[in-house]
């Protein structure tokens, strides 16, 4: 048992598997004690089987640590502020907020349904703003605090039938660069982790997908690097120990920062920035664009997904 | 008139005033037939009038163009899928999809309510959707096809008190980007739009009261960038989402750019900046020794604690 985080509560949803287990078991080893959340659902979020989020409390328990577990649904507004007032309830604050439960439903855009698209941004990204939203008026009275959001390397640089999932974590990440600059003056930080893992999530792409994707040439730099990385490597739990960096003092000046963590790699990502640029004394017509876009903006572009020749 | 787009035709949402006005006038002057859709709110999303959409109708058919009005929500599912349906009913095809169509509720995130969040995401990140799924199976049909949305540098950047728009934006960028792989192939392309323009929706009371307060501080920087925003007209960003629409743009495809004024940009994805690895798991004491000297070296903090 370490005590980075001795004296902190956290919640972590989405925390009965996968990554989210992880980092719960870890930051109750370090000393926090952990509200459990997991709504306990499917991956593409239907049906129920609540024990997962128990097991987790056991575990943490079995190790001497302090935990309890919560069923509330994270997308439901009013269900997010009851995870936040368990915490403070039971444990008397909330330094830590690590929103991790998602659900996937993949299709190509041509063919998801409203439904479809519905589910996916609201468990990722409603339930991202809603327990970020509840935590940061309990964290600016406490003046501290530390938000740490799952967003993906599909949102990233987007995954071919991940529409709404692309979405989804994209638009976390947008949430996470917001946040931290509206929470950072409380003395709260706020960052984002794209992480790849072999997890029950991703198991439900199909190999099929995989190969499409990588023949497609549309692997983007998540996938350069995982190349590098055998797939049995890249473990749910490897996720943790960066979670929990991030959660500690330690990271108290690191603000508003998505980091790519898989297996033994992680990465700092820059923001977007303006690479090349022309510009012009008077407003462009679409002709002279058309002229000089090809020596300039246009040079070696990569197109993700050329025409088929038909 | 010019002809980049002679016979092709276009859906522009938004496009009663502002950005959209600019965009739906400019796609009209090259040749295309152009379905104006706005649903006619006040900057807020209240007040629906379907006056905006048929002044520029008229103002495209008295330039000798091709257009009709739409009155419909993007916000809606079945409202989206009216507005491409009209493009198909009116002219036969829906070549063009622009989707400019958005609203603003700022608020600081530990103030804002759920109605606030959800309104702005309706309107921008599921208006997108409604709109691109909609379109999608015609230009799929067609094996051609461009849909240039929307995003913000407040999605890519950050900007306080916007934790729905700058959401909504940064989705909508993950959103192109998908959309980019999954229809690249039939023919269809899908680009984004980061504006940086002074219209209605950004030259705000509280905008201008900012800048009068920054001003009277003495903060030159902030005062210059605010000038050159009033510099900024929405008609700037049309040129560039013309030739995205355009035959010109066949081969660009999941790009990202930043049009403010005359300067146009094309914006690069997020990427590794700095690298740690090691064979399997990190432990915490490797992490606390090697993390400030690697990663967070030089990291500076966009809103530091105050004193």
């Amino acid at each position: 048992m370490g005590n980075r985080l001795k004296n902190k509560v956290a919640v972590v949803t989405g925390a009965g598997r996968g990554i989210g287990r992880g980092i719960a078991l870890l930051m109750a080893e370090e000393g926090a004690a952990v509200v459990v959340n997991d709504l306990g659902v499917s991956v593409d979020g239907r049906g129920g089987d609540t024990s997962a989020a128990d097991e987790t409390v056991a575990e943490i328990a079995a190790r001497g640590g302090r935990a309890l577990v919560n069923h509330d649904d994270v997308s439901s507004f009013a269900a997010a502020a009851h995870i936040v007032e368990t915490a403070v309830k039971e444990f008397g604050r909330l330094d830590i907020l690590v929103n991790n439960a998602g659900i996937l439903r993949d299709r190509m855009i041509f063919n998801m349904s409203e439904e479809e698209w519905d589910a996916v941004i609201r468990v990722h990204l409603k339930g991202a703003f809603n327990c970020s939203r509840h935590a940061s008026v309990q964290m600016r009275e406490q003046k501290a605090g530390r938000i740490i959001s799952m967003s993906s390397t599909s949102g990233l640089y987007g995954n071919v039938g991940q529409a709404n999932y692309g979405a989804a974590k994209d638009g976390i990440a947008g949430l996470t660069r917001v946040i931290s600059r509206d929470l950072g003056k409380y003395g709260i930080t706020v960052n984002a982790i794209a992480p790849a893992a072999a997890t029950r999530m991703t198991a439900t792409v199909s190999d099929e997908a995989r190969q499409k994707r990588s023949q497609a040439g549309v692997a983007g730099m998540g996938a350069e690097a995982r190349s590098l990385l055998p797939r049995p490597q890249r473990e749910a739990e490897d996720v943790a120990p960066f979670a929990v960096y991030l959660a500690s003092d330690a990271a108290a000046g690191i603000n508003g920062q998505t980091f790519v963590v898989m297996g033994g790699i992680i990465s700092l990502l820059n923001y977007p920035a303006p690479v090349r640029t022309i510009t012009k004394a008077s407003r462009w017509t679409p002709e002279e664009i058309a002229a000089l876009f090809p020596s300039t903006l246009g040079m070696e572009l990569f197109n993700p997904a050329p025409a088929r020749e038909s | 008139m010019g002809e980049m787009l002679r016979g092709r035709v276009a859906v522009v949402t938004g496009a009663g005033r502002g950005i959209g006005r600019g965009v739906a006038l400019t796609l009209a002057e090259q040749g295309a037939k152009v379905v104006v859709n706005d649903y006619g709110v006040s900057v807020d999303g209240r007040e629906p009038t379907s006056q905006p959409a048929q002044e520029v109708v008229d103002e495209i058919v008295k330039a000798g163009g091709e257009a009709v009005a739409n009155g419909h929500s993007v916000a809606e599912w079945q409202g989206g899928g009216k507005i491409i349906q009209q493009a198909v009913d009116s002219f036969g095809r829906i070549d063009i999809l622009v989707t400019c169509a958005g609203i603003l509720r700022d608020r600081m995130i530990f103030n804002m309510n759920e109605e606030e969040f959800d309104s702005v995401l309706a309107v921008h990140l599921k208006g997108t959707f409604n709109c691109a799924r909609h379109a999608v199976p015609v230009m799929r049909e067609q094996k051609h096809g461009r849909i240039i949305t929307f995003s913000s540098g407040s999605g890519l950047f950050g900007n306080p008190g916007q934790a729905n728009y700058g959401s909504a934006k940064a989705a909508i960028s993950g959103l192109t980007k998908v959309l980019a792989r999954d229809m690249g192939k039939y023919g269809v392309t899908a680009n984004s739009i980061c504006p940086v323009a002074a219209t209605r929706m950004t030259m705000t009371p509280e905008v201008i009261k900012a800048r009068e307060i920054r001003k009277q501080q003495g903060i030159v920087r902030e005062e210059s960038a605010l000038r050159q925003l009033e510099n900024l007209h929405p008609e700037d960003v049309a040129p560039m989402a013309a030739f995205l629409a355009s035959d010109y743009a066949a081969n660009v495809n999941g790009q990202f750019f930043l049009c403010a004024g005359t300067s146009i940009s094309l914006v690069a994805l997020p990427r590794p900046e700095k690298t740690i690895y090691k064979e399997g798991r990190w432990t915490l004491d490797e992490l606390d020794e090697i993390v400030p000297q690697t990663l967070a070296e030089g990291l500076a903090n966009p809103a530091p604690p105050r004193k």
